[in-house]
Formats: structure tokens, sequence, C-alpha cells
């Protein structure tokens, strides 16, 4: 189960909380493609994940990269370990970019 | 009356070749269709090598290869042929998505390191049957994912192991089991067995097999082999991988020390 709570402002901030899989990945598409409408930046809060797999991390790639190329920033932060661990073996930050990563 | 365009997917071919008995025997998918002789030479230069050797078709000789990519794999007295039809799916994608050739590559690399195998029937039904059980359930969609893993973290906490492997086992059936509600049919089982030291997770389905070479989407698109971080993630985090697919379904055997 994943919930979502945005922020709005000049930069939005989604907050996540919960499990990111292939049950609610479209969840996430939902909210990350809503709050991207007429924007140039948006943060990813990753602090109440708990659990995310190569589906959420795929999408996630995908995002990051599509809306770079169409200008637009996807910044991700405050990653808990369980989900760093998923990235380093994806080699997340290699593909996206350290930029996408607002707490280094 | 509305026709839908069939997409051959890109396939996965194995076969196993005897060097003591000069037999060959096909593990899945259908062999090629590739002079054995040719194979056999191949495969001879591998094991001499000792190591794994790929060809693609930009090698000269490719035609006589009859695959699209094609690795000759020597284990022990044997050596495993694992081959790719691409079928018109583009081989590389030159961006972040991970590509036909990666996939063989990492396939023949986890292969070689003994991290993976492909079983046969008669190997599936010994390395399923080792053990004993101690949980098994239905997997039925989506919503089942979450549940998969609740059951394998209560069972690896009754075990008492350590939160690592916990999560790191919990994170491989996870994948499993969304390969098989997306590829596989959409529903099948996990069962859990304890081997000796190692708790083994086995994932099976009735789909069409072959299912995790898969493509999404079409060529020339942003096309995504299937097959791709999830099993990345399955092999780089377990000490043996075993594989069984064929027309009735899909069988992934996963193995950990716990």
């Amino acid at each position: 189960m994943l919930h979502t709570r945005v922020e709005t402002g000049d930069i939005p901030v989604i907050y996540l909380e919960g499990e990111i899989d292939l049950d609610s990945v479209e969840t996430f598409r939902w909210v990350v493609s809503d709050a991207m409408r007429g924007v140039s930046q948006v943060v990813v809060d990753f602090t109440g994940v708990t659990f995310i797999d190569s589906s959420g991390t795929g999408l996630l790639v995908r995002f990051c990269l599509d809306y770079k190329a169409q200008g637009v920033q996807l910044q991700l932060r405050n990653i808990p370990p369980v989900v760093d661990d998923v990235f380093t073996m994806l080699k997340v930050r290699t593909l996206v970019g350290d930029e996408a990563f607002l707490d280094g | 009356m509305v026709t839908q365009a069939t997409k051959i997917p890109a396939t996965l071919q194995v076969m196993r070749y005897d060097a003591r008995r000069g037999t060959f025997k096909v593990i899945v998918g259908d062999p090629a269709n590739v002079p054995r002789e040719i194979l056999a030479q191949r495969a001879a230069e591998a094991m001499r090598a000792r190591s794994f050797i790929c060809h693609t078709t930009d090698d000269q000789d490719d035609a006589l290869l009859g695959a699209d990519e094609i690795c000759f794999i020597p284990t022990a007295d044997r050596c495993e042929i694992v081959s790719i039809h691409t079928n018109g799916w583009r081989r590389h994608h030159g961006d972040h998505r991970r590509s036909l050739v990666e996939i063989l590559n990492d396939l023949a690399a986890a292969v070689a390191r003994g991290t993976l195998s492909f079983l046969d029937d008669e190997e599936l039904a010994t390395v399923t049957a080792e053990g004993r059980e101690i949980f098994a359930c239905t997997i039925d969609g989506s919503a089942s994912l979450a549940q998969a893993r609740a059951a394998v973290a209560r069972v690896l906490n009754d075990l008492d192991v350590d939160s690592d492997a916990r999560r790191r086992l919990e994170l491989c059936v996870s994948e499993a089991t969304t390969n098989m509600v997306v590829h596989g049919g959409g529903e099948g089982t996990m069962r859990l067995r304890l081997v000796d030291d190692r708790l083994r997770a086995i994932v099976a389905d009735r789909g069409p097999g072959l299912n995790f070479l898969n493509w999404t989407e079409e060529a020339g698109g942003a096309g995504q082999p299937s097959m791709g971080y999830g099993y990345k993630i399955i092999l780089d985090n377990l000490e043996r991988v075993y594989l069984h697919t064929g027309a009735e379904g899909t069988t992934l055997v996963l193995d950990r020390t716990i």
C-alpha cells in the first residue's frame, strides 16, 4: 500500500509513505505526472518508503530521464537505506545523475 | 472482425552439450537450426578456454550460428549453449534500458559463476522436492505481492534470520512473484522450503513459458525487455537460482543461506 501527499507551491513536494511495487506503481505514476504539470521542478520525498522493487525503480528512472529531456527536474530526497540499497543494486545514481539527489 | 498483429517476442534457447558423449539436450525453447558440428566445435573451444564465450551477429560466421546472440558456457564436463533470437526486436537500446545483449551476457556470467542453472524436467523434480516445506501460498494478482512478502518476512523472522538476509530474500521473492503476475499468466504459487541451512523459495506459474524475455513494446519504440532489473536483483542477491521454463509454465527456484 502506498500513501501519497503533495505539498503544493512553486516547487511541489510529493511525500511517499509505504511500499512501491507493481500494485502501487500506478499510484506513483499518477501522482508524479499530476504534480509535474506546469512546473519546472518537483521534489519526491522518500522518508516514509518501506519497500521499493524493480517496478518502482524502473518507473522512477524513466521519469527522471524523460522529464530531464523536457527540461523539467525531478529531484529525490530523504532516501532511506532500504531504498538506497535497491538504487545501488540498479545503479540509479549513474543512470539519472547525482544532481537528481538533493541530499548527496 | 478485429484482428491483432502477432508479435513474436525475443526468445531464449538453452542446449546442453555433453562433451564425453558428444550429445546435445534441449533444455529451453526450440533448438536453433544450427549444424551440431559447429556447436560442438564452439563448445569445445569454450571448454578448452575454461571461460564462457559469446558470439554476436557481427561475427563473420554468424549465419552458421543461427541465432542473434549465442554464448557457450563450460561447466565441468559439459557446456551450456545459451542463445537469443531477437525476432526483429532491437538488440541494443543505447539508453538506460537493459539490452538483450546485456541480458544474455549477464545470464552467461551467472551460469559460469554457478549462480544460475537451467533445469530439465528431471532436475526440476529433484530440486523442488529437496528439504521440507515450511510455507505455501497462492499468488493471484498484484495485491498478493505484499502478502507474499509479509509471509516471507514472518517465516524468516521465526527462523531468526538477520535483517539484511531477510530484506534481500523478501526483495527477490517479490521480484520473482511480480514477474509471474506480469508475464506468467497472472497467477501461480509460492512455496518456501528449508534445505539444510538454506531457504529455498519456489515460484511457479502456468504461463506461456520463456516469459522473461518477452518484450513489452514494439521494435522501434521504447521497447524494454521484461527480464531487466528484476532478474538483475535476483541474480545479484542469491547464491543459487534455478530456472525451468516451457510451454506449460515457468518455475524459478531461489536459494540463499540463512
